[in-house]
């Protein structure tokens, strides 16, 4: 697959705290690519530096090999994004596009057919000031794919949707990665980051902590999880095999599996007195990856070890 | 270049298709205008409704032909008649009659130096100074009676001036300062060029003070983000600046719109005469530079504010040096040449304002001081528009909040 973008090794500090800690992690031609990271983890930094509104410390990053970025072949959408106030919808999506050097006519005829996709049709001619939020995230989406670029930086492009935008959204940035787009996302929402990258890129307090394709990262770090309902003492599990850890809340509690643990044999080994009024077996997913990097618990390096 | 020009267009015409600008845009040459007329119609009513001052002279000095004779030539607006009403009965005389004044001109003129004046109530505060001309006439009189010559009289009677003469560096030894200095020339010769470099350079500090509200309003607005990703700050900054040199330079249009009517017409001074000299070049072009050094201090202070109205101390003050010249006017108009003036001339932010105040009142130019101070401001406009841009850069992405002069001394550090 070609490279469309290469990122290397990339440092930066804010001060005296490094905020970025040798970040490493490329986006090929027709891929999604997820950033992925709780708050303040580096991933809109990560951004701007690719996208030369900062300067890393250290680190290369290189467009298709080449050491410049052409930002004209680049489409942005940042995080902290607005528009402004007192302009038409159409002027401000062309002045936007001559920004990028692209031709006028066709900016022009691609903005109506992408106004009339995102029912917007006829908002051509209304002050910004006048849109919804939601219509003006429309809008800046638009500005950001006009052009035709052949990187899209999208950060937290699903912030403030409503489930029927996010589906749009989803649906024309799957598209634009089919017809050879490459496509660089950060979000937080990981179940619909889970339906549509190809691969991701999560990242905690500016390092690495996974680096792969979706498959690659279910199965080596979703294991199975067993939730029981109801009344049980906690030393009732102790004895289970192949538990790698123990949550008990109220009455539920969930056991995470070992890693290559057979389901099937393993319910076999459940002792005969506990008290069960629900029970339940599935892989971790991402989302509760996400929370236990988050929220620092040792999932992750648990498995890393025993993965070891 | 080619960036920064698109962000000029597009500054450009996003506030030419603006309403709040298009209103302003108008609306301050009508107000400014607008209230001359006013003005003007009030003074013109005064004028007209001035009565004329009744003067009643008793005269026991033979006087009276002399005081008509200088009232003449004065053009006091009087109208004089000789009396020999008693003094302890004018009193009653005036509370019956408007704008008169009786003047006693007997020995207590020549024994105690005092002429009783007396007049009626809301005479004019002008009258009293207008007698004081009186003097002269008194005074040859009395002269005359102690037995003085013509020739003596002559010689006391021509006042002692104090004729000033300036040493200047510059001056040729052909007799031009006594030339400029003579009262022949129309010194509005000089004053209309002055006057249009001045409305240029208020306009565009005007404009510059939009710059201003620009800069703050991409941040409020988040769009910075999404516009630096396809420009650079440097070039979002110059674009900035050339837009609203042209959207200033349309304002000056539309105020000269209104101005050269209204002085071709109402006041019917030969403008375009006097607008056509060289001098014009050099006015125009200091005005020029006085925006591009307050623009480039604007764009980049703006930047570091999240909205006009949370604007800090230090904001503020910057806010208010484009203003600074006018704490000049003073003394520059009493001494163009003096010593605050020169300051003034060499302090940056003053330069533009002082430096044109005095070529226009000015007779002789002191070049030597024009190209020192051209210098200096020329020198302030590089290094204020390498300041505004670091300051810029960072300032532009910082959002919702101010920054501190200490984060800007950091950004400028940096």
């Amino acid at each position: 697959m070609e490279t469309m973008l290469s990122v290397k090794d990339l440092e930066k500090s804010f001060k005296d705290k490094q905020v970025l800690k040798r970040v490493s992690f490329d986006v090929h031609k027709g891929e999604i690519m997820a950033i992925l990271g709780p708050n303040g983890a580096g991933k809109s930094t990560t951004i701007r530096n690719i996208m030369g509104i900062m300067y890393p410390d250290a680190g290369t990053i290189s467009f298709q090999n080449h050491a410049d970025i052409p930002r004209h072949k680049i489409g942005y959408l940042p995080e902290e994004r607005g528009l402004y106030k007192n302009v038409k919808v159409m002027d401000i999506l062309l002045y936007l596009a001559e920004l990028k050097n692209y031709p006028l006519h066709k900016a022009k005829e691609r903005a109506l057919a992408y106004l009339k996709k995102f029912d917007l049709e006829g908002k051509e001619n209304v002050n910004v000031e006048e849109l919804s939020k939601g219509m003006s995230q429309k809008v800046q989406f638009i500005s950001s794919i006009l052009h035709e670029p052949e990187l899209l930086i999208l950060d937290e492009p699903f912030s403030g949707l409503d489930p029927v935008s996010q589906d749009l959204f989803k649906e024309e940035i799957r598209s634009l990665a089919d017809q050879g787009t490459a496509i660089l996302l950060s979000s937080h929402q990981m179940n619909l980051v889970e339906e549509m990258c190809d691969r991701l890129f999560m990242i905690q307090r500016g390092q690495k902590v996974i680096y792969g394709t979706l498959d690659d990262v279910k199965t080596e770090y979703a294991s199975f999880k067993c939730t029981i309902r109801g009344k049980n003492e906690l030393s009732a599990f102790e004895q289970i095999p192949e538990v790698r850890r123990i949550d008990q809340k109220e009455d539920a509690t969930i056991l995470h599996l070992s890693k290559n643990t057979h389901p099937a044999t393993w319910l076999k080994s459940l002792p005969d007195h506990l008290t069960i009024q629900e029970l339940r077996i599935d892989r971790i997913s991402l989302h509760e990856i996400f929370i236990d990097i988050a929220t620092d618990k040792n999932l992750l390096q648990e498995a890393g070890e025993i993965h070891a | 270049m080619h960036n920064a020009m698109k962000v000029a267009k597009w500054e450009i015409k996003r506030n030419l298709k603006n309403k709040s600008f298009l209103i302003g845009l108008f609306l301050t040459p009508i107000l400014f205008f607008g209230f001359m007329l006013i003005g003007s119609l009030f003074g013109d009513d005064s004028g007209e409704s001035a009565v004329t001052t009744h003067v009643y002279v008793h005269d026991e000095l033979g006087v009276y032909e002399a005081i008509e004779a200088t009232a003449r030539q004065h053009e006091f607006d009087w109208k004089i008649q000789a009396t020999d009403i008693a003094e302890k009965d004018i009193q009653k005389e005036l509370i019956e009659s408007e704008n008169t004044a009786y003047l006693y001109f007997d020995d207590r003129a020549y024994s105690e130096g005092v002429i009783p004046v007396y007049a009626s109530e809301e005479m004019s505060p002008f009258f009293m100074n207008q007698v004081q001309v009186l003097e002269a006439p008194v005074k040859a009189l009395q002269m005359k009676k102690l037995g003085l010559s013509d020739e003596q009289l002559a010689a006391v009677t021509t006042g002692i001036v104090f004729d000033e003469t300036i040493a200047t560096t510059e001056t040729d030894g052909n007799g031009e300062t006594a030339e400029s200095g003579s009262l022949g020339e129309d010194p509005l010769e000089q004053f209309v060029p002055g006057l249009f470099a001045g409305i240029i350079l208020l306009s565009i500090v005007f404009a510059g003070m939009y710059i201003f509200q620009s800069a703050s309003q991409e941040k409020k607005d988040k769009i910075a983000e999404i516009i630096l990703s396809s420009v650079t700050p440097g070039e979002l900054m110059q674009g900035k600046i050339i837009g609203y040199f042209v959207l200033g330079i349309v304002q000056a249009v539309v105020f000269l719109g209104f101005a050269l009517p209204f002085a071709i017409i109402k006041l019917e001074i030969p403008v375009f005469e006097y607008l056509f000299v060289p001098e014009t070049l050099l006015l125009v072009s200091i005005a020029v530079l006085g925006y591009l050094l307050f623009s480039s201090i604007f764009v980049g202070i703006g930047a570091t504010m999240a909205d006009m109205s949370s604007a800090g101390q230090f904001q503020g003050f910057v806010m208010m040096l484009p203003f600074l010249p006018f704490v000049f006017i003073g003394p520059v108009l009493s001494d163009p040449s003096g010593i605050v003036a020169q300051v003034g001339t060499y302090i940056p932010f003053t330069a533009p304002g002082v430096l044109l105040l005095r070529l226009t009142v000015l007779d002789v130019w002191p070049w030597m001081q024009i190209g020192i101070s051209l210098v200096i401001l020329l020198v302030s406009i590089w290094i204020f528009m390498k300041l505004a841009g670091k300051i810029f850069k960072v300032g532009i992405l910082m959002y919702g909040k101010n920054a501190s002069p200490k984060e800007m001394l950091k950004w400028l550090r940096a």
